[in-house]
Parts: structure tokens; C-alpha cells; sequence
């Protein structure tokens, strides 16, 4: 029979407080909380509380690849706001503001190296400023080639980023533009105009999903394989206002909306998508709908926007998807 | 009848409140006014709410806090300029009544 001793080359080790890195399997003594703990693996996706932002505000960007490294910024308290916060995995910090005051902007890239461009400053006015946060200043760049809000983005950092769809203002639209670190060009439109849509992956292999048009829900699925978009299966849930995470076409998150955004009714609904098919996973802790979100199917933040309007939150929520380790209690009752 | 759910009010405080193994093993819903729901006649539940410092409500006391909240909400959205009631960013419609389950 095999021994801890045997399979792990040491014996159960006495602790005062969790071991930083421990391995997959590992199990020890927790002396402070009198407990024994094993390094698990999850078995599926769940959400967690995360640090609250200081700020509540709705129609907000969010980049960042992880649940602990994140970035929220501009956004409406009501009026237009340059808030840029910066999350650590633990709480919100308050940086460097945008130039330029905006809701409803796009956003690609990590939280040392982000794009922001378009959004709203004063409905229906959209803006078409590009600008670029290099971990510490935001710096104004070129601009788009036309003023747009509430679109969709893909891209990983601030040299690489596609928008797509959106209001230029109202009535919604289909225009894609990529982003090469200079400039924007205009490539091929989406087959489905529509605003308040989610995007991610980056400009090579993007994802829509979701959206408008105008005061409706669609649940269109679309893919960029960097030529052009393709039409793939939809959501189970049509929905706007939601926000996203996903690093590429064939894997991504659909977190929270609006269903049906004359009843003002938000939803909780969470969708992940596999490269073929959308499946409802672990629904939010409560409803969130024009947040600030961004990550990968393993971790990612939801952070802002509404539960109910119009009154905005400064909830945040982390996600962990399935696989991801996590320690545990072992059970000796 | 049993009851399925049970309510407590507790404010969100952020990193911890709800953690990702207490979100594995029961279903949290939050509704406006702090008010959350979790399973009924459940260890974890129980737990979870005595960790948050959850005040425990009945199902009608925490349908009026929701109601309360829900209500001035509609009157916050009743007293905004006909313009921002529903301008293009904000997709701003008003608030609709939320019924707790049992």
C-alpha cells in the first residue's frame, strides 16, 4: 500500500499558517486553525467575493489576465469618470486616471499594458480617443477612425486590439477595427450589428457574443479568425451588458446582463463557451449586468455595474474555473 | 410546507465573504438591501451566516427589505429627467419588483 511518506517523500508537515506553494495532493498540519489541509484540485467553476471597488460606477472597461491582476477604469457614477483602479487580487487601488472622462469605452490588454478607446461622453455623443496605460500613465494616441461606445474588444496588450460593433452613436453597427500599435484600420464588419456586446481573445482569434441591438438582447455567437467573422452557436441565454473573459476563440465566459432590458430585470446567469458550445456553469453570488470584467475560463473578475438600477455596486466577483487548485479542509468527524 | 430557503441580511465586505468552497457547496443568491439566500435546515448555510454576522430574517421581513429597496429604487429612477431615463449608455429602465421564494 502506498504511503504519504512514499508518494510525497516526506511526512505531513506542522504548520502555523497555509504553505505558500504547496503541491497538488499535499497535505499538513494547520497548528493555528487546528486543522488538517490538502492542496485540492476543483472539480468545477465557482465565484468568490473579491475586494470591493472604491468606486461604484456601470459601463466601465476591465482588462487583465487573472482574478489577481486586473484593471477597471473609466465608466459613469452618473457622470462621465476617468477612475482608473488597479486590482491586486486582494483590493482595489485607486491609479492613474484616463485623459479623457468616458463610459461605455473599450478595453484590451493586461494591467501593465492596456488599450482604451471610444465610449461614451455624453449620450449620444461617442468619443473616438484612443489612449494607452503603460502600468503607470495613460498617454493619448490616435485616434480611432470613427466615435463609437458600447462595443466589443479582443487584443492582449496595448500594441494589439480590435473593436468591434457598438453605437457610432445609435443606431448600432457592425464596423470592426484593429489596432497594430500605431493605428486603426478598418477589416471586415460583423455579420450581426449590435451594441452592449461581449468580446474577447485577441485579433487574431476573437469572439462576439451577445448584445443589442439598441434596447433588445441578441445571443449571436461570432468568431475572427482575423480575416473575417463567422457565425458559431449561440448563447442559451440572449443577453447585453454582460461582461467577458477569454484569451482566444475557443474558450470564454459570458457573466451576468440584462435579458431583457425593458423589464430592468439583471441577470446572474453565467455561460462558458469551449470552442463549440455555450454551458451554464455556476451562476453569479447576485445579478450584475455593464460591469467591468476580463481574465481567462480559469480566473477571472466581475467587478461593478448594476444589481439593480439605477442604483451602481462596488462588488466584485472572482471566478475560478475547474481544474484550478484550492486548499481544503479535511473533514476528521 | 418545509421551507427550501432561509434569508439573513450581512454586508458584503469583499475578499472573504464569500469564499470559493463555501460557493461549491451551497447556492448564495443576493437580492438588494443586503438581503442574501442560502439553503434552508443546512450545516453550511448555518455556518456561512454565522461567519458573515448575518442577521437571520424571515422570508416575509426580508421580502420588505428587498421591497424597500426595490421601491426606492423606482422612485430614484421615477425622479430622473425623462433624457436620462433611457439614453443610449445607459440602457437605464425602471427597476422591476423582485419576489423572494420560500
Amino acid at each position: 500500500m502506498a504511503t504519504y511518506l512514499g508518494t510525497h517523500g516526506g511526512r505531513i508537515q506542522t504548520y502555523t499558517s497555509d504553505p505558500d506553494n504547496p503541491n497538488t495532493g499535499e497535505v499538513w498540519y494547520n497548528a493555528t486553525a487546528n486543522t488538517i489541509k490538502i492542496e485540492a484540485v476543483t472539480t468545477s467553476g465557482s465565484w468568490a467575493t473579491g475586494g470591493s471597488l472604491n468606486v461604484a460606477r456601470s459601463f466601465m472597461a476591465g482588462t487583465g489576465i487573472s482574478s489577481s491582476a486586473a484593471l477597471a477604469f473609466g465608466g459613469t457614477t452618473g457622470s462621465m469618470s476617468a477612475l482608473n483602479e488597479s486590482y491586486n487580487g486582494t483590493s482595489f487601488t485607486e491609479v492613474n486616471d484616463l485623459n479623457t472622462a468616458r463610459a461605455a469605452l473599450g478595453g484590451a490588454g493586461t494591467q501593465t499594458s492596456t488599450l482604451a478607446f471610444g465610449g461614451n461622453q455624453q449620450s449620444p455623443t461617442s468619443h473616438d480617443e484612443t489612449e494607452i496605460w503603460n502600468g503607470t500613465n495613460w498617454t493619448e494616441t490616435t485616434d480611432m477612425t470613427a466615435v463609437r461606445s458600447e462595443m466589443g474588444s479582443a487584443g492582449v496588450d496595448s500594441t494589439s486590439a480590435l473593436s468591434f460593433g457598438g453605437n457610432q452613436p445609435p443606431p448600432q453597427n457592425a464596423d470592426t477595427e484593429l489596432w497594430n500599435g500605431s493605428n486603426w484600420t478598418e477589416v471586415n464588419n460583423l455579420n450581426n450589428a449590435r451594441n452592449q456586446l461581449c468580446g474577447s481573445g485577441t485579433v487574431t482569434a476573437a469572439l462576439a457574443y451577445g448584445g443589442g441591438p439598441g434596447n433588445s438582447t441578441t445571443d449571436y455567437t461570432e468568431i475572427w479568425n482575423g480575416t473575417n467573422w463567422t457565425e458559431v452557436n449561440n448563447l442559451n441565454f440572449a443577453r447585453n451588458g454582460a461582461t467577458d473573459a477569454g484569451t482566444n476563440s475557443t474558450s470564454a465566459l459570458c457573466v451576468g446582463g440584462s435579458r431583457n432590458p425593458a423589464s430592468g430585470t439583471k441577470l446572474n446567469n453565467v455561460e462558458e463557451w469551449n470552442g463549440t458550445n455555450w454551458t451554464a456553469v455556476q451562476v453569479l453570488p447576485a445579478t450584475k449586468s455593464t460591469g467591468a470584467g476580463n481574465g481567462t475560463t480559469t480566473s477571472a473578475f466581475a467587478a461593478g455595474g448594476f444589481q439593480t438600477e439605477p442604483t451602481r455596486t462596488t462588488a466584485n466577483y472572482e471566478w475560478i474555473g475547474a481544474g484550478s487548485p484550492q486548499v481544503r479542509t479535511i473533514s476528521t468527524d | 410546507m418545509a421551507k427550501t430557503y432561509q434569508y439573513c441580511v450581512a454586508e458584503n465586505w469583499g475578499k472573504g465573504f464569500i469564499d470559493h468552497v463555501e460557493s461549491q457547496r451551497i447556492t448564495f443568491v443576493g437580492y438588494p438591501g443586503n438581503v442574501w439566500q442560502v439553503p434552508a435546515y443546512n450545516k453550511h448555510g448555518n455556518l456561512w451566516i454565522a461567519k458573515v454576522a448575518g442577521t437571520v430574517k424571515t422570508k416575509t421581513e426580508a421580502q420588505a427589505i428587498v421591497d424597500a429597496e426595490v421601491q426606492a429604487a423606482q422612485a430614484a429612477w421615477d425622479a430622473l429627467p425623462d433624457a436620462e431615463k433611457a439614453p443610449a449608455v445607459e440602457n437605464n429602465k425602471r427597476p422591476t419588483d423582485i419576489t423572494l421564494e420560500e
